[in-house]
């Protein structure tokens, strides 16, 4: 499948963290066809392991988060909800949005504005606090309740649209497209003969503290690990320092959360295969899965290689399409690499 | 109704630019119309006779542009500068996409990532010199070759129908107005009557002055939306008016004093034919009823409205119920004008000829 089309079919599904049963479902079986085995674990992790064959082979773990941000429903006032954030939302992006509320079947609604009129002068410069805000379902309060339990989740409702430049915006890109890289790379590995078993976790909850990649990485006790997630691609409001850029290549991570053996690999096979490459510097934690794979029980040499993307976390993020390719060649290089140092040296 | 708002919510007509929603309304109006016009504002006028000619001119008003945002530049990366035509609050409009010019090219207003946002900052909405959109240009000369400085552009186009008989879409202001337009239009009328689709109400009712001023009517009824603020945290008496509660008559808004001539007479054919009405709690906003009043030696003036949530952001709402009333009560108007001794709309200027 193409990689536009795996990034948009996930992009779709509607999974905040500690709800990713549905994108669990979509992930097992774009993944099934590639992989020897699929499992679970109490908190909804996807495990899963391609062997190669080769006694005693090590085991590389690639990995990726699979849920997203969204909102949680925590009461309701004449009709309208009251919601709690799942994951850092920038409550700016809030008023006048469009949600899917993960009902069965979902139901659609719109965070209303305070309209400029009930405002005082000057307060269109200051944000509305979003405590301020409700969820409009076009319901009475008794419907609401009736249809709408407490603790139902909800997503924003935005579609994935193709920019120019081969950009793509999109709900969730963070990190649906991450796991769309790892997909198509295993698809690439198919016909593969490989000197390394794989085994790939796409966890939950990242959003709120790498909780499914703590459990994830435990069970599945990687020899190495290589991280997949996006990263700050700069925009005129960021500064300098804080940011990748766009277009120019995946981003391999360096610093004291990575294995430094891992990033030079990584940097030395893009020279190598001329793949467009940039250095991401973490001088702490990367805020990737990566920050609790490194400490998993004895210790994980871990790597990470992330998708430039910007808008992170609003309902529109985008990433280049490129840049993504430039990811599942690095990962699928990685791979084949993998287990034949020893040989090679 | 329903189906003619919602196919003109998806229609794009930012102030200055209602080419799309104009043609639109003229091949619907075509076949029902005696006469059409439009002028160099860009208002699109539509005559039609009714079974009298009616011995007052009436006249029709809804408008047909939307507020959106204007191109005003470009930085060496891509990203558009850009400035709002009408009154759009800022905060509506973070993260939000919009489609630019004729070609409908895709965007978004960016604003940085959460974790790159102070607590400070998270409380500050950017100023509109900071904020940007970006179409997936890598440079400049790229960004110009997608989109021309002056190229407008309107939020992203979906209609819902949703909950208990809501409507969300962009535009209900005042797609909904020229949807009522067009099913009088359609409809047999009891006297001529003249209706105006009138452009560039969002910068100042400017459509609006040129067509009173060429029509010259003695009566003249507005068909809006007027914001509706029935959202817990705002206090009872700011809501203004409240979706689910009927249309919207107004007696006075920050730019009108209504007739009350015409006030009464409205009100009072809601209560005798069991339409749902309510008025406006505060006064707020405005209609082109502010020129059309001053119009000439002035014009007897009432605003039927239809009563939106988030009015001028991204995705408004509206009760479908509330606004589907809006023809209903302009036909018992105009066969009132008929059948019955009409209200005094003013009195009969002094004469200062021999």
């Amino acid at each position: 499948m193409q990689l536009y089309d795996l990034i948009t079919r996930l992009s779709a599904a509607t999974a905040p963290s500690g709800f990713e049963e549905s994108v669990f479902a979509r992930v097992q079986e774009l993944l099934a066809p590639y992989v020897d085995e699929i499992a679970s674990d109490a908190l909804g992790n996807l495990l899963a392991v391609k062997r190669c064959g080769v006694p005693d082979a090590e085991q590389l773990m690639l990995e990726a988060h699979m849920d997203e941000i969204g909102l949680i429903i925590t009461g309701f006032e004449a009709g309208f909800l009251r919601f709690a954030k799942i994951g850092g939302v920038d409550p700016r992006v809030l008023p006048a949005q469009r949600l899917r509320i993960l009902t069965n079947p979902p139901i659609f609604g719109v965070i209303e504005a305070l309209p400029p009129h009930i405002q005082e002068t000057g307060e269109e410069d200051e944000a509305v606090s979003a405590d301020k805000l409700f969820v409009d379902v076009g319901l009475s309060e008794q419907a609401a309740k009736a249809k709408i339990p407490l603790g139902t989740a909800a997503v924003f409702d935005e579609a994935p649209e193709l920019l120019a430049g081969e950009r793509l915006l999109g709900k969730a890109l963070d990190n649906r497209a991450c796991v769309a890289i790892l997909i198509k790379a295993m698809e690439e590995l198919a016909e593969k003969e490989l000197a390394v078993n794989v085994s790939l976790l796409i966890s939950t909850q990242e959003e709120l503290g790498y909780r499914g990649a703590q459990t994830g990485a435990f069970a599945l006790r990687p020899d190495r690990a290589l991280v997949l997630d996006v990263t700050h691609a700069a925009t005129p409001d960021s500064k300098k320092g804080e940011t990748v850029k766009l277009a120019a290549g995946a981003a391999v991570g360096v610093g004291p959360n990575l294995s430094r053996e891992i990033s030079g690999k990584l940097l030395e096979l893009a020279r190598k295969k001329e793949i467009p490459v940039q250095t991401e510097v973490l001088p702490g934690s990367s805020g990737t899965d990566a920050w609790v794979i490194q400490v998993s029980r004895t210790g994980v040499p871990t790597g990470l290689i992330s998708l430039p993307l910007r808008y992170m976390h609003t309902p529109s993020e985008l990433v280049s399409l490129k840049d993504a390719e430039c990811c599942v060649r690095l990962v699928t290089e990685f791979v084949l690499a993998a287990g034949r140092e020893a040989q090679n040296a | 109704m329903l189906d003619t708002t919602k196919t003109l919510c998806l229609l794009s007509g930012v102030s200055g630019f209602e080419d799309e929603v104009r043609d639109y309304i003229l091949e619907r109006v075509l076949p029902y119309a005696d006469e059409l016009e439009t002028d160099s504002l860009g208002n699109l006028i539509v005559h039609k006779k009714g079974k009298v000619p009616g011995d007052k001119r009436v006249a029709f008003f809804a408008h047909m542009d939307e507020v959106g945002v204007i191109i005003t530049g470009a930085d060496d990366d891509g990203f558009l500068r850009f400035d709002f035509i009408g009154g759009v609050d800022r905060r509506v409009a973070i993260g939000k996409r919009v489609c630019l010019g004729f070609a409908r090219v895709p965007g978004v207003i960016g604003i940085k990532a959460h974790h790159l946002v102070s607590r400070e900052e998270e409380k500050k909405i950017p100023s509109l010199s900071a904020m940007y959109i970006d179409v997936g240009a890598p440079d400049r000369k790229s960004a110009l070759e997608l989109v021309c400085l002056g190229d407008v552009g309107v939020f992203s186009d979906q209609v819902t129908e949703f909950g208990e008989g809501f409507l969300a879409a962009k535009a209900l202001d005042d797609r909904i107005g020229c949807a009522a337009l067009i099913k009088l239009i359609e409809s047999e009328l009891p006297l001529d009557c003249d209706f105006v689709f009138t452009a560039q109400e969002e910068v100042g009712a400017r459509g609006a002055k040129v067509a009173s001023a060429r029509l010259n009517p003695d009566v003249a009824i507005i068909i809006e939306s007027t914001t509706a603020a029935d959202l817990p945290e705002v206090p009872e008496g700011k809501t203004v008016c409240r979706l689910g509660e009927g249309l919207v008559l107004p007696y006075m808004d920050k730019g009108a004093m209504y007739s009350r001539e015409l006030y009464s007479a409205l009100t009072a054919l809601c209560d005798a034919n069991n339409i749902k009405w309510q008025t406006k709690g505060l006064i707020a906003g405005g209609t082109d009823a502010q020129v059309i009043q001053r119009s000439g030696a002035g014009v007897a003036t009432a605003a039927i409205s239809a009563p939106v949530r988030s009015l001028h952001a991204p995705i408004s709402v509206a009760k479908i119920e509330d606004f589907e009333t809006i023809p209903r009560l302009a036909m018992l108007f105009l066969e009132s004008l008929v059948n019955e001794t009409p209200p005094s709309f003013h009195a009969t200027p002094p004469s200062f000829r021999a």
